[in-house]
């Protein structure tokens, strides 16, 4: 099975598991417990915890420990944008977007930047939004649909020129342990996910600038210094610190050889039906094509039966959404029911990539000639 | 003295000699749907008594009891002796502790020494002495505790009449097969002809790759919930991808579900007569879609010899949707999952297709080669 769909999810790290569940069975204790086991545990936690933050961050970060990225962007976006108005981009993943949606319901009022074609904010229409009352700018680091890739360092920067109170938050997915990146002074918040780079389903984690106020939006035991109460996901910790160090080994070799199989994977198929929709200059781990005349859904369904695992961005049904970033970036109607997306992984290797657009070229030969 | 659900079927069905038959068929209904819970069925003239079950269990019982249809109308009692003082023992445990009541006492036995009325007064009275806050209310009773003097030494005491599910005993009927998607209306109509004692066997149509597994698995989540009530457990599907597909690239657009329907009528003719079922049932109702208009139907019937029942004809959309909540089948109906691709629909389908025209069209097909090789598609799913 050739699985081109790791923007949705990715394989356990079989190595980095394999260590997380021999440590979690031998010591399963409750990292709070007063015991030696529980002090075992908890340094471990904190061992992972280091291990996260040298990957992208200096000693101004902490990281909270969250269910995964859905949970860090809410922590991040509740606990920041109380009063005034908060600015975001029409790209954001839902985790944001519906934040958004819950904001306006208190009263907060939301502002939302347009897309360039290719995907990225367009920063001057981002930074006209923001002024002496906006209390909280979030954006994308790498689109999930688009790939289009945020310069939020850039950004943070000039937003923060304009308004040295507001903070700013990214929503890193997508970027994290695949992006060569590393946090700057002025990015306050940042979320990532553990099962997008090999973690397990279930983890993920907020990087915050030890400076800031974070507000709690679960409560209990006081985890997490108080801002993530619930015992700790161990398991998931530790399966994501181990993932995260073999992503990071390897984060630029990888990134230079998936950018030659992202474009070899393109140049292979039928330029006469497809058209590139990701950008060109963006993440080399999501390459989204549209179909003229496809159905993404169906054609998703017919490369699986052929062993090739993509996702779409659209679903075959005037009831199902389109692709809210792809419309928001301007791509035309007649692509937007054909829409694929393949996403990389550091093992894909280029046998799959070449089989994959094979497979692509006659599924959609074959689905024009019946439909 | 011995907790027992009492069970009456609707006695109109079963008058001369029918009877027994229909006695027999509720019986073996009742006991498929009590399949798994420990119990004995025994028969008392004119009803069906569930003895010997673990008492915890009792509303798992009921629940299921009450989806046999036939089953007119149940209770939770107590069989006991039929002397007095059992009577009165039982009376105690089910009566409430305080409120009105009264007694109704009916006497299968007619040679007991006391009449009904006498029997409702003698326990009255020693129900008031036993219980300070209960009152008497002959005309608007709060609670009626009903004694039911059988033969042979026994009595039936109990306080509620449950509503059971109706109808005609399942299988009593003959069998048919139900054309199921994943809507709304098919399940209700499957239920409809349940209740009316036939037998429903399943057929799904579907067109994978074009819809999803999702889709499929919607349809199996229906078949279960229906089961209870058909008594069915399997569900068969069959593949129209081709059909789709030769329809789209060959017919006229306007046509597609017209044809199609009527590709789904041969196939679901064929997999009927193949297993002995005597008729087709769909959910369809008058004018509810474009391919549901008299033009349409006749259109599908034009090509099956087999009555087609079309129990929701008259039925609105709200109708049917509280029919679907009641049963159960509403929530899983509403998923968002599509029985039928975009790319297939015609933006303007025929309204009032005339028949001459659709065979016209259908013509361009070779409809035997397409439906044979349909036929191969089926697979039956075990629910």
């Amino acid at each position: 099975m050739i699985y081109l769909d790791n923007a949705a999810t990715t394989r356990p790290d079989g190595r980095a598991l394999g260590a997380a569940l021999s440590f979690t069975e031998e010591q399963y204790y409750n990292p709070s417990a007063g015991y030696a086991g529980g002090a075992a545990v908890r340094s471990a936690v904190e061992r992972a915890r280091a291990s996260l933050l040298a990957h992208i961050a200096n000693e101004k970060f902490a990281l909270v420990f969250t269910s995964g990225g859905t949970e860090s962007d809410n922590l991040a976006i509740f606990s920041s944008a109380k009063r005034g108005n908060a600015v975001t981009t029409a790209g954001e993943h839902a985790a944001v977007e519906k934040s958004f949606a819950a904001l306006r319901a208190r009263g907060i009022e939301t502002r939302v930047a347009p897309l360039l074609g290719d995907g990225r904010v367009d920063a001057d229409a981002l930074l006209s939004l923001v002024d002496e009352k906006t209390t909280l700018v979030s954006v994308v680091h790498v689109g999930s649909e688009t790939g289009a890739v945020n310069e939020i360092a850039a950004l943070a920067r000039a937003v923060k020129k304009k308004n040295p109170r507001c903070i700013f938050h990214s929503d890193g997915v997508q970027a994290f342990g695949k992006i060569p990146f590393r946090l700057t002074d002025e990015i306050d918040l940042y979320s990532v996910s553990a099962h997008k780079i090999g973690g397990l389903k279930g983890s993920g984690a907020l990087y915050r600038r030890r400076s800031l106020h974070t507000e709690a939006q679960i409560f209990g035991g006081g985890q997490e210094s108080g801002l993530r109460s619930g015992t700790e996901n161990v398991l998931g910790i530790l399966a994501f610190a181990g993932a995260a160090e073999d992503k990071f080994r390897t984060l630029r070799e990888d990134y230079d050889r998936l950018r030659a199989y992202h474009d070899e994977l393109f140049a292979a198929l039928d330029a006469s039906i497809f058209t590139r929709l990701s950008a060109r200059d963006g993440s080399p781990y999501i390459l989204t094509v549209g179909g003229r005349g496809l159905r993404g859904e169906v054609l998703v369904r017919m490369l699986w039966d052929r062993g090739v695992v993509v996702g779409t961005g659209s679903a075959c049904s005037s009831k199902h959404p389109r692709s809210r970033a792809l419309e928001a970036c301007g791509v035309e109607d007649g692509l937007l029911d054909g829409v694929l997306r393949f996403s990389f992984a550091p093992q894909t290797s280029r046998e799959e990539i070449v089989s994959a657009a094979k497979a692509l070229n006659d599924c959609a030969h074959e689905f024009l000639s019946k439909v | 003295m011995e907790k027992v659900i009492i069970i009456r079927y609707a006695e109109i069905h079963l008058k001369g000699k029918n009877r027994s038959y229909f006695e027999r068929a509720l019986a073996t209904n009742l006991e498929k749907s009590l399949k798994g819970l420990r119990h004995e069925l025994h028969r008392m003239s004119g009803r069906w008594l569930v003895a010997a079950f673990d008492e915890a269990r009792t509303e798992e019982i009921c629940e299921r009891v009450g989806k046999v249809f036939g089953v007119h109308s149940y209770s939770v009692g107590l069989l006991t002796g039929s002397g007095m003082d059992d009577i009165f023992r039982a009376a105690l445990a089910v009566a409430p502790e305080e409120g009105t009541f009264k007694v109704e006492t009916h006497r299968a036995y007619k040679n007991y020494p006391l009449t009904s009325m006498e029997v409702s007064a003698e326990l009255g009275g020693r129900l008031l002495a036993a219980r300070k806050k209960l009152k008497v209310d002959v005309h608007t009773p709060q609670n009626v505790v009903y004694v039911d003097v059988r033969e042979n030494g026994s009595a039936l005491v109990f306080c509620k009449f449950l509503r059971g599910a109706g109808g005609m005993p399942v299988s009593t009927s003959g069998k048919g097969l139900l054309l199921i998607s994943g809507g709304i209306d098919s399940p209700v109509a499957g239920y409809m002809m349940a209740k009316r004692g036939l037998t429903v066997e399943l057929l799904h149509f579907h067109s994978y790759p074009y819809t999803n597994e999702g889709a499929k698995e919607k349809v199996v989540t229906l078949a279960k919930l229906l089961s209870p009530y058909t008594q069915v457990t399997r569900l068969s599907t069959v593949s129209v991808t081709h059909i789709q597909e030769a329809i789209h690239k060959t017919c006229a657009a306007e046509l597609n579900v017209t044809l199609l329907r009527r590709f789904m009528f041969r196939i679901a003719e064929r997999f009927a007569l193949e297993r002995e079922l005597k008729c087709l049932v769909t959910g369809e109702s008058l004018g509810q879609v474009a391919s549901q208009t008299i033009e349409g139907m006749t259109s599908s019937n034009a090509v099956v010899t087999l009555p087609v029942l079309r129990p929701l004809v008259g039925f609105d959309k709200e109708e049917i949707i509280d029919r679907a909540k009641e049963i159960g089948t509403f929530e899983t109906s509403i998923l968002p999952y599509e029985d039928c691709c975009t790319v297939f629909l015609p933006e303007f389908p025929a309204i009032k297709p005339k028949l001459s025209y659709i065979e016209e069209e259908e013509k361009k097909l070779d409809v035997p080669a397409l439906v044979e090789e349909a036929m191969g598609t089926v697979e039956t799913i075990d629910l």
